[in-house]
């Protein structure tokens, strides 16, 4: 297995060498002149032209992207245009808030929404069923501004238990993590009913019923090791998604993350700050899809490596 | 985390100094976007600018009405030509960091603006100044390349401000904006840049008594909403923008303020004048009746902007009342015909900005327009397209705006700056923002003389010809002047949102 994962992390390479010109590419293909924007309302042209100076867009593409590659392998992604920042800083500072949000996020929904998704798929059609599925379509209908809206309303300002912005103390991540969980716990809820749905009918199950084996060893021995392998998959794809980060949530509550740091660069045309973000949330999304692969052989000793 | 850890060892701390009788009097500001620098020479955003009077002060500077008054400067005198001013500064201040202000001061920060080798983004305020010399430790001459007669404006303008000059040496040019040395009312203390930017009580500030406050903390917070929710728990002291809609909630919390400050920010639609229909003065004159001002300010504004009374802001020193401009339908169409367009045309209408407001501005005026026959298209630009297909235009003959929905803010407070770059036959696009390609050589002239005389009746008299030929010509349709709407809690005095955005709080206390 070793072996595997050494030989999956060097496939890492011209993936995100490929994903590093490609972005490098697109943004600058985007309409608007990042100098022309940094300068400012005020600036005469040439004051604009100083500014493409001292940004270095004033070099030829090529000559930017060398540039651009040299720095990458030196570790060194540049200065944000709009902050004059290291980009790695801007990212550093974002980079701990989100993950732990993300982790919390998931912690919660992971567990509540298999909770549910397990409770319903048993007693399929009766009345916990039809309760957790009511939920979890709510929590992927209501808008997550909404709902972070709502929750500071309610908790922050008229309940006055816990504060509206800002990620300094543990009482700082209930409600974003709250209002960012809850779509994917709808979502973990529904992908785990059905595929428990679907294992519960397998002869498997019906073998071990008739051997005698009680309802509860059956369902968390049995099935859920059986019914967990898509839903392993899927959780692998919300954590990457919640890793880059929610606009909305980060705005809400002001949450110091990457999402709207993305956001902010391609609306200043921050180039530096695009590109090692783009390929930040390649390499997030590759470590991923690698971890869910290893988790499904501890999952199910029978998949192999190649 | 590590909460319950620092709430024990916070207790403890206010155990050990809890001896002082009075409370610490901290101020939380909370600003809708964050900062992009400290260093106002290096900003383009008046907040970055606003924050940075904290710890900086310049030569000269506004009050809250836009009143140039001097700061660090005590007097100034202009040379017969124009070409030189010379200013006499005030004794015994220092800089945060020991160091005395003096002349030396002065030139040390006008040579480092002025040098193209720093790249500052304030370079082009102050390219005009040829040179600047110590008299006396403290007198200063500064030389220009040619008279400009707002010249002291540009010096009261929230960029221009006075650095240490040890610190400017100790931190070079491009890292002071993260160690800022002045001579204002509170030191720098911390910049998160995800979070705030905090600043402390100057024990040693030129004003005696001043500041009334022991800490402001800068915190920006980009949801409007959340920003009112901050200022219902009592997390902000103070908050701007407020968003119309909020407006009525707040105002009715019995613990804020809501003000509705009169601002420097015109609202207007430039019309293309040198494409068809709009080479038509009629056809510019039939869109400005057209436009019921009153209405767009309670549609799109919710009440908190006024008619524009002229080209000029009423704020601006030298501007003159030549409106609001009537809305006249009939008038609106007979003018229509007369141009020979009795059944109107088909248009762009672009706005320069994409947020809800603009939106609503732009779909009202579509309506409005409708009436006498011209039919838009409305295209709401994103700051990058706006760049691309209007700032940057190379050609101005084959620009393609046609109606277009901006606004300005004069942040000099000098009519010059409301007019040069807007409406000066020299100033079209790529170079300025003059988005009507407008070009009348009386105006032109007017504009050029008045930059060139010191006398302040004559300038008057300049800027009055220039805008009444302007408002008669119509290159605009001129529509609302906005209020600027900010809260505050009823123990906070003394901070002010001025006519240009930006925020005066030299005596700001909470009681």
């Amino acid at each position: 297995m070793t072996a595997y994962i050494a030989k999956r992390l060097l496939g890492l390479l011209p993936t995100l060498v490929l994903v590093g010109f490609l972005v490098f590419m697109l943004v600058h293909l985007l309409p608007g002149d990042p100098a022309r924007l940094a300068a400012g309302q005020d600036a005469t042209p040439e004051t604009v032209e100083l500014v493409r100076k001292d940004l270095g867009l004033d070099k030829p593409l090529p000559q930017q992207f060398l540039r651009f590659v040299n720095g990458v392998l030196h570790w060194d992604f540049g200065r944000s245009i709009s902050t004059k920042r290291p980009v790695a800083t801007e990212i550093g500072d974002r980079f701990m808030p989100t993950f732990w949000l993300t982790v919390w996020s998931m912690l919660w929904s992971v567990l509540f929404g298999m909770t549910i998704g397990i409770m319903s798929a048993v007693w399929r059609n009766r009345w916990p069923d039809r309760v957790g599925m009511t939920l979890a379509v709510s929590g992927i209908s209501f808008p997550a501004f909404a709902l972070g809206m709502v929750l500071m309303q309610i908790f922050a300002v008229d309940l006055n238990w816990l504060p509206t912005v800002g990620n300094d103390t543990w009482r700082h991540y209930i409600l974003p993590s709250i209002t960012l969980g809850a779509a994917v716990a709808a979502i973990m809820a529904r992908f785990t009913r059905s595929s428990f749905v679907d294992i519960l009918g397998e002869d498997f199950i019906r073998t071990a019923r008739a051997k005698g084996l009680d309802e509860r060893r059956v369902v968390i021995k049995h099935a859920l090791r059986n019914a967990l392998i898509p839903v392993v998959t899927m959780m692998g794809l919300q954590f990457g998604f919640l890793l880059g980060g929610s606009i909305v949530v980060e705005k809400v509550f002001n949450w110091p993350g990457l999402g709207r740091l993305l956001v902010d660069a391609v609306d200043m045309r921050d180039y530096p700050v695009i590109q090692a973000l783009v390929l930040l949330f390649s390499l997030e999304f590759i470590l991923i899809n690698l971890i869910v692969d290893v988790l499904y052989g501890l999952i199910n000793p029978t998949i192999r490596y190649r | 985390m590590k909460a319950p850890f620092r709430m024990l060892a916070a207790a403890l701390a206010t155990l050990a100094i809890a001896v002082p009788a009075y409370a610490a009097k901290d101020v939380v500001f909370a600003v809708a976007s964050t900062f992009t620098t400290t260093d106002p020479y290096d900003a383009n955003d008046t907040l970055s600018q606003a924050m940075a009077k904290s710890f900086y002060e310049g030569l000269f500077g506004f009050d809250r009405n836009m009143k140039l008054i001097p700061v660090l400067a005590e007097s100034y005198d202009v040379s017969k030509d124009g070409l030189t001013y010379t200013i006499k500064l005030k004794h015994g201040i220092k800089f945060h960091d020991g160091t005395d202000f003096n002349a030396e001061a002065v030139k040390a920060n006008f040579d480092r603006v002025t040098n193209p080798d720093n790249k500052l983004k304030r370079y082009g305020l102050y390219s005009i100044i040829a040179k600047t010399e110590v008299v006396d430790p403290y007198t200063a001459k500064i030389t220009l390349k040619e008279p400009f007669s707002a010249f002291i404006n540009d010096l009261a303008h929230p960029s221009g401000v006075m650095i240490s000059p040890a610190a400017l040496k100790q931190y070079g040019s491009k890292d002071i904006a993260f160690h800022p040395v002045g001579t204002g009312p509170f030191k720098f203390v911390e910049w998160k840049a995800t979070d705030y930017l905090k600043v402390a009580k100057n024990e040693n500030y030129w004003k005696k008594g001043f500041p009334k406050v022991d800490t402001i903390t800068w915190k920006p917070v980009v949801d409007n909403n959340s920003r009112a929710a901050m200022m219902q728990t009592g997390e902000a002291q103070f908050t701007f923008p407020v968003p119309y809609e909020l407006a009525d909630v707040l105002k009715a919390k019995p613990n804020l303020e809501l003000v509705a400050a009169p601002s420097i920010v015109l609202r207007y639609l430039s019309m293309n004048t040198q494409q068809k229909p709009f080479d038509n003065p009629k056809v510019r004159q039939a869109i400005a009746y057209a436009i019921n001002k009153q209405a767009l300010a309670k549609v799109a504004f919710a009440g908190y902007a006024e008619p524009a009374e002229g080209v000029v802001p009423q704020a601006v020193e030298y501007s003159v009342k030549l409106g609001p401009w009537p809305y006249d339908v009939a008038k609106a169409k007979q003018l229509m015909k007369e141009a020979g367009y009795p059944n109107g045309f088909e248009t762009e209408l672009w706005s320069a900005y994409n947020h809800s407001t603009a939106q609503k501005v732009s779909q009202f005026l579509q309506q409005q327009l409708q009436q006498i026959g011209i039919r838009t298209k409305i295209t709401l630009l994103e700051a990058g397209q706006r760049v691309q297909q209007v700032e940057s235009w190379q050609d101005p003959k084959t620009a393609p705006v046609r109606l277009y929905y901006v606004g300005w803010s004069a942040s000099t407070g000098e009519a010059d700056w409301a007019l040069r770059p807007l409406l000066f036959g020299d100033s079209w696009p790529p170079k300025l923002f003059n988005t009507a390609y407008y070009k009348n050589d009386k105006v032109d002239a007017d504009i050029k003389d008045a930059l060139a005389t010191s006398d302040k009746t004559e300038k008057a008299k300049l800027y009055k010809d220039a805008q009444e030929t302007i408002w008669h010509d119509a290159p605009w349709a001129p529509l609302v002047t906005e209020k600027l709407l900010s809260a505050h809690s009823k123990n906070l005095s003394g901070v002010y949102v001025m006519p240009d955005a930006s925020f005066e709080f030299s005596g700001i206390d909470l009681k």
